[in-house]
């Protein structure tokens, strides 16, 4: 019987795939096991493998399809078997099946994408936080360990796609795909008829995952956006006062994300809404204040998180941060160390944006915009004066959090900023 | 005390240390083997005791192992303190009736009402080139033995705090000295102290892998860490010292944190204590955090070879250790 060749799911948030290449040609004679085709997922490229051995025909995947899970896009026939529908043919005669003693000697035991019926080869600590985070280790197609062993990366990666949280209880967030979100139609296809292509950029990996994630907080949580200015005069004076001293003690320069960073983390514990996840009828609040700092590469954007920043004091931060920011910047964060957040600040300032407003990072509820500090003139007792002014923007999710309360707690960061001495 | 008032001493300098001291402290102690006394020993461990203590307390013994360990025995028995030494741990098959059967059993069959407070001493270990006869590590044959205690100190500053804890403790202890650490130098304080049996240290703390290890060993995989080190994998070196009582919290806190172990010893892999610190493991809470198979890197199952490359070859070497704890760290990476 002829066995259907599908585009497997190989990762938990994947409805396409992109296929890359075949491995084999049509008419050729393939083993069950060895590598069949290429398809590129969030992650890498990925080699699938012949989920039967025969004669490959019907092959209708080119390279750049993207195409949906489980469509087939080919079939494996036995000797003699015709394609499913088509008229009976005569056997390519050039085809010979290896003898029965060679297919033995390679039959290696590997897994098979997507064959979620067979049993999982994973480590025990894949398992652990497999279990911890409620992912079912079938979804993992192959893992990065020997013959596709799962490994606690492969698990990590996972949870990262998925916007799982690894230190606490699970929120699977299932990210949807950017072209249905909440039944919005978008046109069959991009044409504009009068406009010449420069280039065609896959949407992939990482961008992908951003597009969907920030598609999906832009559909399902109603933002609300609050802005205020904050007076850092008394920042700046701390900045310069401790500066030296760190830079001494740590060989790191105090940025102005890592005072206002500080100055979130004391503030949230009385604003526990807004270190938040609503998880269907339920909003779940954190007692640890994983805070992203969202860190832009040259091509994406990462969300490295210093975990439970609450009890961290400003060097602590300062030195975290920064280690965080140069391992972003080469490539070199694990998945856990970019997932997991509870709430997300975001500084444009650095490159002379004035405000902003942030779409929430999933499964969070709010996220803080921070703009460039200007001297600015303002009104002090009666007087016009400059002083150094920086815009702050909070979005907050509405189904969780009022205008009030995200007021109090913009509020409070604010005047926390006003009087920063006690951050030390 | 900073470090710069810590003397450095040698391996054997800090046995010798130990041994004169407790003497001093305790005239109960007293030294019996083959050629300690006018020869100072095949190594020299003892040079110089026996003008200090006399002949009555650093006894030349007849070549007789069996002997030696019988009156070992028969003097704890009668309340005394001995620290016997086999000249090459290769030698203590003649005394393994005494030892198995008499010392470490004596205290359980009179029910309590006796004790073995004596301490076997023995060079073990290959790297002289003194080939099959004087280069084994027998450790796992005594660690299956229950009335037995085992040590395996890597630093002078061990050798000197374990072997002290050895000669007070009541029961026998086999004291594992290796010939190759005998003239490497660490600080040794002056004063008399003691480190508990049943503790393990970590020598080098790492996120990617533990490597499990004791005796010459321990600064071979050092060394490996450091090499590692330098491509960015970070190894946790975890030195036992002890090796019964074993620390088993020291291992499964270092497991459970990298979920990675590699276990290193110069025993034959097969049969060796390799086999039962990856039970201990396996069976403890670490196993829910191992994110590969438990590895061991032992000595080949040969007699050790009197050719010098071949010897070499018989046992795990930095360059080994370096291959098999960077191929398990970047094992599923």
């Amino acid at each position: 019987m002829a066995t259907e060749i599908i585009m497997p799911k190989v990762d938990m948030v994947m409805d396409t795939g992109t296929f890359v290449e075949w491995l084999k040609k049509e008419g050729e004679y393939v083993e069950k096991g060895e590598p069949l085709f290429v398809v590129l997922t969030d992650k890498a490229n990925i080699e699938i493998e012949a989920p039967a051995s025969g004669i490959l025909a019907g092959l209708r995947a080119k390279p750049n399809d993207v195409i949906p899970v489980t469509e087939v896009i080919g079939y494996i026939l036995e000797p003699g078997e015709t394609l499913p529908g088509a008229a009976p043919g005569p056997e390519p005669e050039r085809v010979v099946p290896p003898s029965p003693v060679s297919a033995a000697d390679k039959a290696a035991p590997r897994m098979e994408p997507a064959a979620v019926s067979e049993k999982v080869r994973a480590t025990p600590a894949a398992r652990r936080l497999a279990a911890e985070l409620g992912i079912d280790l079938r979804l993992v197609s192959r893992g990065h360990g020997p013959r596709g062993r799962i490994q606690r990366a492969d698990v990590e990666a996972l949870a990262t796609q998925a916007a799982v949280r690894p230190s606490a209880p699970v929120i699977a967030v299932a990210p949807t795909p950017v072209t249905t979100v909440s039944g919005i139609t978008p046109p069959a296809s991009v044409r504009l008829p009068d406009a010449r292509q420069k280039d065609v950029v896959m949407l992939s990996g990482p961008r992908k995952i951003i597009a969907e994630r920030m598609a999906y907080s832009a559909a399902t949580a109603p933002h609300i956006a609050l802005s205020l200015r904050v007076d850092m005069s008394e920042a700046s004076r701390l900045r310069t006062y401790v500066q030296d001293h760190f830079q001494r003690k740590t060989g790191q320069r105090v940025s102005f994300t890592a005072i206002i960073a500080r100055a979130v983390a004391a503030v949230l514990p009385r604003h526990p809404y807004l270190n938040a996840s609503l998880d269907g009828d339920r909003i779940i609040l954190w007692e640890d204040i994983h805070l992203g700092i969202a860190t832009s590469l040259e091509d994406y954007l990462v969300v490295p998180v210093i975990r439970q920043a609450q009890n961290k004091n400003l060097e602590q931060i300062v030195t975290e941060l920064a280690d965080l920011i140069e391992r972003a910047r080469t490539r070199r964060l694990t998945p856990a160390e970019m997932s997991g957040s509870t709430f997300t600040i975001t500084n444009l300032g650095m490159f002379g944006v004035e405000w902003f407003t942030a779409i929430i990072n999933p499964p969070e509820t709010a996220i803080l915009a921070v703009g460039q500090i200007m001297d600015t003139p303002v009104g002090r007792e009666g007087n016009v004066v400059l002083r150094p002014m920086m815009q702050m923007t909070l979005s907050a999710d509405h189904r969780v959090i009022d205008g009030a309360r995200a007021a109090h707690f913009l509020t409070e960061v604010k005047q926390t900023l006003e009087n920063p001495y006690l951050l030390i | 005390m900073s470090e710069a008032d810590v003397r450095e001493l040698t391996y054997l300098e800090a046995i010798r240390e130990a041994l004169t001291q407790e003497m001093r402290h305790d005239p109960n102690v007293f030294l019996l083997g083959e050629d300690i006394g006018v020869y100072g020993g095949a190594f020299g461990v003892t040079r110089g005791m026996l003008e200090e203590f006399g002949p009555e307390r650093v006894r030349d013994t007849p070549i007789s192992e069996a002997a030696i360990a019988g009156a070992a025995t028969g003097a704890a028995l009668m309340g005394m303190r001995p620290v016997m030494e086999i000249m090459f741990m290769d030698f203590i098959t003649i005394a393994m009736n005494q030892l198995v059967n008499q010392a470490a059993k004596i205290r359980f069959m009179f029910g309590g009402k006796a004790s073995i407070p004596m301490v076997i001493r023995t060079p073990a270990g290959s790297g002289t080139g003194a080939a099959a006869q004087h280069c084994q590590s027998l450790e796992a044959w005594f660690i299956n033995v229950p009335g037995i205690k085992v040590v395996a100190p890597a630093t002078p500053y061990d050798a000197k705090g374990l072997l002290i804890t050895a000669i007070r403790d009541n029961n026998p202890v086999l004291f594992m000295e290796h010939k190759l650490l005998y003239r490497t130098k660490g600080p040794v304080p002056e004063e008399l102290y003691s480190i508990p049996l049943g503790q393990a240290v970590v020598r080098r703390e790492g996120r990617d892998a533990t490597v499990l290890t004791y005796s010459v060993m321990v600064p071979r995989a050092l060394e490996a860490a450091e090499q590692l080190s330098r491509e960015g994998i970070e190894l946790e070196v975890v030195d036992l010292r002890s090796l019964k009582p074993l620390d088993q919290a020291t291992i499964v806190a270092s497991v459970s944190k990298t979920g990675r172990v590699l276990i290193v010893h110069e025993a034959p892999r097969t049969g060796g204590f390799g086999g039962e610190l990856a039970a201990v493991i396996a069976e403890s809470e670490a196993f829910d955090y191992l994110d590969a198979p438990i590895r061991r890197l032992a000595g080949r199952d040969v007699p050790i070879p009197y050719n010098r490359a071949l010897e070499r070859a018989a046992v795990p070497q930095v360059e080994d250790i370096v291959a098999a704890a960077r191929a398990l760290a970047r094992e599923g990476k």
